[in-house]
């Protein structure tokens, strides 16, 4: 089933939690909305659920209204972020709850019931627990109850906030995975929310991108990381080093050094921002031909994983992180508190704090 | 060493020395004068004893107390659940006076709440006129020894029930709907189990107090003999007539009676609470 939302509006007191959001998932996938706390995110999945009703603007099922109708009525799972599990009942009984209270002619049968909680129990592999209690799980365990729960009653949608929020970094990453393998094997249109990239990235086929309220941004997770349209989008998806500086004539100065100016930038004296990840910096004892580059002193070296991770102070103070494969680490023999040139493979230039105008060099 | 290493490492120890005070604590303040009691019965010789207690008066007395304290708990429990779910899930103006005019009964002399329901319920009264021309006699019959107790016994509901509600997660409420439950069915199925404890403590708290009740029914009942007198005013009865044995013979009895029941509640609280572990 696909969602359509359209110009959506939500205010709490004083708060603007989402203003004019438009949004559409096609049927069948698995989207992610992200972006930090207050971003409106967890509202906007609470209005598509029926949990919130928008106080403007329309939700469509398959292009039909939904709007008016309760979260009874939508047949939506929902997986609650803390997991919302009936603590009286056993895992069989949460996962039993939506066919039990079935209106009497749609009700299954006890023995057709206990089938289809089996089955999602084996979906979960979680059968052997299905005697337990809530409390006698783990964190994870309770989220796969929470996520079986859900499906027991056939949703054309499923819902997911913060679904791995409340649980450790590896018990994270394992769920992820399943949960991208699920929805490949059930093909449910799913939105999940989070705050973490990395999770939005890894497990979405889109990713929607939240900011006070307004859509940021939308797309593949390979459009959004490689492209992103405004700085917060390049800040928000992952590590980022920042310059202020000025555009002024074809030139663009960045405090620590100076560049050409992408072509087609204004030529009036603008302030303008300029996004580097770490990858993207590189380090050299020698100052690098044709490249922009300014000075700096190596702080703080972390060889500890995939890259290295190097932190350097500039002669202004401010602080550059670069990220650089073993090899060269090796090759370079950096050390802590020697002098070195950063040079920029690719930038990216905003010439206003929150314009999509942008370039890269 | 290995004794050391053997127990459990407790942040805050001292198990047995505050086992010992609380035994200690429960045996000057409780145990002792129950005792005192039994002792005093057992003066009179078990026939005398059993004969007391038996008396047609006496079992009339039991029927009227346990039965009216059972009946005004009960109602409790549910009018109190109603006010605890008011007073918890709504914003309106007068909430905090409504919150604060529940612990009334808890602070009133119940003598003074006696009085007052009598003078509202008789003939005369306030409410006691129009139940009149119904055939409802409030003042001066059971009904009013029931009315009296519901008064007494409200705060223990409500104040039980309270937090348990406050803290209970509106979205468990949210997950029962989108799982395709009704109203009626959220609350039957998912918020009365998670209140039952509470609602078991509270029922049992307004019960043991009903029981035990005296100053607040002795004016609203009447006290007539076989229909209106709780085992309370017996007791005082008898002892206005110096039979310290008989007296202390129906105190036991009672005893006996309350801790059996509050007994069959805790073991049923237990058992509910058990799931939850």
């Amino acid at each position: 089933m696909s969602i359509e939302i359209q110009h959506v509006t939500k205010i709490f007191g004083d708060f603007a939690a989402l203003k004019d959001v438009s949004l559409t998932v096609p049927a069948g996938e698995l989207v992610a909305l992200l972006g930090p706390s207050g971003s409106g995110k967890t509202t906007l999945l609470r209005i598509i659920a029926g949990l919130e009703v928008p106080d403007q603007g329309t939700v469509l099922f398959d292009s039909q209204d939904a709007t008016a109708r309760s979260a009874r009525d939508r047949r939506v799972g929902f997986v609650f972020q803390h997991y919302a599990l009936f603590r009286h009942m056993t895992v069989f009984e949460n996962v039993a709850f939506g066919l039990r209270v079935k209106p009497r002619h749609e009700r299954p049968a006890a023995a057709e019931i206990a089938t289809r909680v089996r089955e999602l129990l084996t979906l979960v592999q979680l059968e052997r627990l299905a005697e337990r209690y809530p409390s006698q799980l783990s964190g994870g365990q309770r989220q796969r109850v929470a996520l079986a729960r859900a499906l027991a009653v056939q949703p054309k949608i499923l819902l997911l906030d913060e679904p791995f929020g409340a649980l450790d970094a590896k018990v994270r990453q394992e769920l992820r995975r399943w949960l991208r393998r699920l929805h490949d094997e059930i093909g449910i249109t799913s939105v999940f929310v989070t705050h973490d990239q990395d999770e939005a990235l890894e497990v979405a086929d889109r990713v929607v991108i939240l900011h006070e309220g307004c859509v940021e941004q939308e797309g593949s997770p390979e459009q959004v990381y490689e492209h992103p349209a405004t700085p917060f989008v390049y800040r928000f998806l992952g590590n980022v080093n920042l310059f202020h500086g000025r555009v002024e004539g074809s030139q663009v100065h960045l405090g620590e050094f100076s560049m050409e100016a992408p072509a087609g930038m204004g030529q009036a004296a603008t302030p303008a921002v300029a996004y580097a990840r770490p990858h993207l910096l590189d380090i050299d004892h020698q100052p690098p031909s044709g490249r922009p580059h300014f000075q700096a002193t190596i702080a703080h070296i972390n060889a500890a994983g995939a890259v290295v991770k190097i932190e350097l102070t500039t002669g202004s103070g401010a602080i550059v992180n670069v990220e650089m494969p073993h090899e060269r680490y090796r090759h370079l023999k950096l050390r802590k508190g020697i002098h070195v040139f950063v040079s920029v493979k690719d930038m990216k230039l905003f010439t206003q704090a929150h314009s999509t105008l942008g370039g890269g060099i | 060493m290995s004794a050391i290493r053997g127990r459990r490492h407790r942040v805050i120890p001292g198990f047995g020395l505050t086992l010992g005070v609380t035994l200690l604590y429960l045996s000057l303040i409780v145990l002792i004068p129950l005792s005192a009691t039994f002792l005093k019965a057992s003066t009179a010789g078990w026939s005398a004893c059993w004969h007391t207690v038996t008396e047609p008066r006496a079992l009339a007395s039991y029927r009227l107390s346990f039965g009216a304290a059972f009946i005004g708990a009960a109602v409790n429990a549910i009018m109190g659940l109603v006010v605890a779910w008011v007073l918890v899930r709504y914003q309106f103006p007068g909430r905090r006076i409504i919150d604060a005019l529940v612990d009334l009964p808890f602070a009133l002399p119940t003598a003074v709440a006696g009085i007052t329901l009598t003078t509202v319920l008789s003939v005369h009264g306030w409410i006691g006129r129009y139940l009149e021309p119904l055939g409802i006699t409030a003042a001066f019959s059971p009904l009013g020894v029931v009315i009296a107790l519901i008064f007494i016994g409200l705060p223990f509901v409500v104040r039980t029930v309270q937090p348990v509600l406050q803290a209970l997660d509106p979205e468990l409420e949210e997950a029962a709907a989108s799982l395709g439950a009704g109203r009626w069915q959220t609350f039957a199925r998912v918020i009365i189990p998670e209140l039952w404890p509470a609602l078991l403590t509270g029922f049992a708290l307004a019960f043991a107090r009903a029981i035990g009740e005296y100053g607040s029914v002795v004016f609203i009942s009447g006290n007539m003999p076989m229909r209106t007198e709780i085992t309370p005013l017996l007791i005082i009865t008898k002892l206005e007539q110096y039979d310290y044995a008989g007296a202390t013979a129906i105190g036991v009895f009672m005893l006996l009676v309350s801790f059996a029941l509050l007994l069959v509640i805790n073991l049923l609280q237990w058992w509910s609470g058990k799931r939850h572990a």
